[in-house]
């Protein structure tokens, strides 16, 4: 079934709400009147059954037909039966009265072969038990007819303003959405290449400001993303390029002519070398990716933090005491989470720090259980990361010293990533802070309940 | 020792063929599922060694035929798909271990040696040795040439790993794993630091050498002759 548009939609509610409300008014103008014309014909009725209760103060049931047509007379559309006490018929002052009427006192409204009737039932005389009953009837065809008549008025009102209010409607729901409508033409021309497209936000309504400004919000993200992405995909090329040359070049040179074993010996090294780092790359890529694509789901096992930071340094101890570095840890916490997991990302940190903290120097772990959550902070006393490189330090392949070592153990640059790919998939923050010469990184963890 | 091989990539199954027979295992392998299968439920091998993507049938499929038949003769899966899933699949089918490619081949050879091992109970030796290096279990002491040599808990649990698989090329991320239980690939050189001040406590006083870099490989224990 297709859609209906925003516009007819609105237009339909719009005739909707009118037919709705000139109903109801309809409705309750017609009650009135009907109201209003019983109110008249009871004061009518009311006013006849004086004037006959004296005319016929004294009456029998031989007499009565004579005074009656006299009294009658004077009243065309009004018609009398007079019965006895026991409901035995009197006198009828028409010949063709309705049958079955009504026999308890008071006003009603019956009809009988076409016609409306008001009657009215009273005693003729009200303080006596035995009284003969007087039954007054009223002709109200004419204003039975005013007040269909009316309701044909009602019905045509409502489909006549319903009508209008919908065409309307839909004019108004047209000239309205059309900010939507720029909206709509600024998103189909968005692609990869015209990400940097934006609404003017200043000359909307407010209502669609907001929207025009979560959609350029959005046009932000993405753009900043599929330029992550891009530089990302450069970057890899790059990265590969660097051993892939190497290894061309190497291993044409060795076989330009024979050599010795020990010579293609060094030269299947130092392939390995390069394929092992290649390895690597493409390994910690894969991890990325599939942290990307939200399939790194950690376990969660209940972990003392103390413990894990404790089995890492002694891990490090002897890096550390190599290159002259205080390792220490205080507070605990405890924590569900993925002990591999973790391990990995507090090990990429440990080691980035260790690398860039001065000759005795020192590396503290800290851990602060608070009720919000818990946070692990791994400071390095060292010369400190300028401000404005603080922020780009967990993009990929950033490195703060941009020259790859040649066959040394360097990072490809993903170590930093990882870590946060690992700290977000917990459910965490990480940020990292630099001043009066130490660097700081903060990682922020819910509570695991 | 007898071992299967079902791989259909010929120069992946190339290597593995070579490598592992030269490291001494008599190697039987097959590029094809259906004649993998039907090999691997002879029971003649002491190690199964499968590819998850492989024409006729896949190696979960060999896996589950092969636990059917009530066989445990250990496997070890090799997958090109980095998934956790993946890896769960495995083990839960009754799997022994799974390496992601790439992996290195010392990697894979270690952990064909430990699967192996796994399976004939090791008899509960108080000392190892090699040379005159001896290891003491109980006491937990170490000693060369009759000289006491005072080793770090860490040092110590090293150097027994080195002893227990002695010969054996032992990969970093493999001694990261049973001496530290670090289980990821950490690019860190905290390994090569560890085994440098080993080699200073073990070595470096005495002519003959025992503990030896394999470039790009690994580290084995092992007498060579100078």
């Amino acid at each position: 079934m297709q859609r209906l548009s925003l516009s007819s939609r609105l237009a339909l509610l719009f005739a909707a709400c009118t037919a709705v409300v000139s109903l109801i008014a309809g409705v309750l103008f017609s009650r009135a009147s009907e109201a209003h014309f019983i109110e008249l014909d009871q004061q009518l009725l009311e006013g006849k059954l004086i004037g006959l209760r004296r005319a016929l103060h004294d009456i029998r049931p031989s007499d009565s037909e004579v005074r009656l047509n006299e009294e009658m007379s004077r009243q065309a559309d009004l018609t009398l039966r007079i019965s006895g006490s026991d409901g035995k018929r009197w006198h009828d002052s028409s010949a063709n009265l309705p049958d079955g009427l009504p026999r308890k006192s008071g006003l009603s409204t019956i009809n009988s072969a076409g016609t409306d009737y008001r009657v009215l039932n009273a005693p003729l005389f009200p303080d006596r038990a035995d009284s003969p009953q007087l039954t007054l009837l009223l002709d109200i065809t004419h204003h039975q007819h005013f007040l269909q008549r009316m309701q044909r008025l009602i019905w045509l009102t409502v489909g006549l303003s319903a009508l209008a209010t919908a065409l309307l409607g839909a004019w108004a729901a047209r000239s309205g959405l059309r900010p939507l409508r720029r909206i709509s033409a600024v998103a189909k021309g968005v692609s990869a290449q015209s990400l940097n497209a934006r609404l003017p936000e200043e000359n909307m309504p407010p209502e669609v400001a907001q929207m025009a400004r979560h959609f350029n919000a959005m046009l932000g993200r993405l753009d900043d993303s599929f330029q992550r992405l891009s530089a990302f995909s450069a970057d890899i090329a790059h990265e590969l390029r660097t051993p892939l040359s190497n290894l061309l070049t190497h291993t044409q040179v060795t076989l330009t002519r024979p050599r010795s074993i020990e010579e293609y010996r060094e030269a299947l090294h130092s392939n390995l070398e390069e394929l092992q780092w290649m390895a690597q790359l493409v390994n910690d890529m894969l991890y990325l990716a599939k942290a990307d694509h939200g399939l790194l789901t950690p376990k969660r096992q209940p972990l003392e933090l103390a413990e894990e930071v404790d089995v890492l340094l002694e891990f490090f101890a002897p890096l550390a005491e190599d290159a002259g570095v205080k390792l220490s840890r205080e507070g605990d916490a405890r924590i569900e989470g993925d002990r591999n997991m973790l391990r990995r990302a507090l090990s990429n940190l440990l080691d980035n720090a260790l690398r860039f903290t001065s000759v005795d120097g020192e590396i503290r772990v800290r851990i602060v259980d608070q009720p919000t959550g818990l946070s692990l902070t791994i400071e390095n006393s060292g010369e400190g990361i300028s401000e404005d490189l603080l922020p780009r330090l967990f993009d990929r392949f950033y490195r703060a010293d941009p020259a790859r070592h040649e066959g040394s153990n360097e990072h490809a640059g993903l170590g930093l990533a990882i870590t946060q790919s690992i700290v977000r998939a917990h459910g965490g923050q990480i940020r990292c802070e630099s001043e009066k010469g130490w660097t700081r990184f903060v990682i922020e963890l819910p509570r695991g309940d | 020792m007898k071992l299967l091989i079902v791989e259909d990539q010929p120069k992946t199954g190339h290597y593995l063929r070579q490598g592992l027979a030269e490291a001494g295992f008599n190697i039987e392998w097959v590029t094809d599922g259906s004649t993998g299968q039907q090999l691997a439920l002879s029971g003649d091998y002491a190690l199964l060694i499968l590819d998850v993507m492989l024409p006729g049938r896949d190696g979960w499929q060999i896996l589950q035929a092969v636990r059917s038949a009530g066989l445990d003769t250990p496997v070890l899966f090799l997958t090109a798909r980095d998934a956790v899933e993946d890896r769960v699949h495995g083990l839960e089918l009754g799997a022994d271990d799974c390496l992601v490619k790439p992996f290195a081949f010392s990697e894979l050879l270690a952990r064909v040696r430990s699967l192996l091992r796994r399976g004939s109970a090791a008899p509960q030796e108080t000392t190892l040795q090699l040379a005159d290096l001896c290891l003491d279990l109980i006491r937990r002491r170490v000693e060369r040439s009759g000289q006491r040599i005072d080793l770090t808990a860490k040092e110590f649990a090293l150097l027994e790993m080195l002893l227990r698989r002695q010969g054996e090329v032992l990969p970093k991320s493999l001694i990261a794993s049973q001496v530290w239980d670090m289980n990821f690939d950490s690019d860190t050189n905290v390994i090569e630091v560890a085994i440098r001040r080993l080699r200073l406590k073990i070595d470096d006083n005495f002519p003959n050498k025992l503990i030896h870099t394999v470039r790009g490989m690994g580290y084995v224990l092992e007498e060579r002759s100078a």
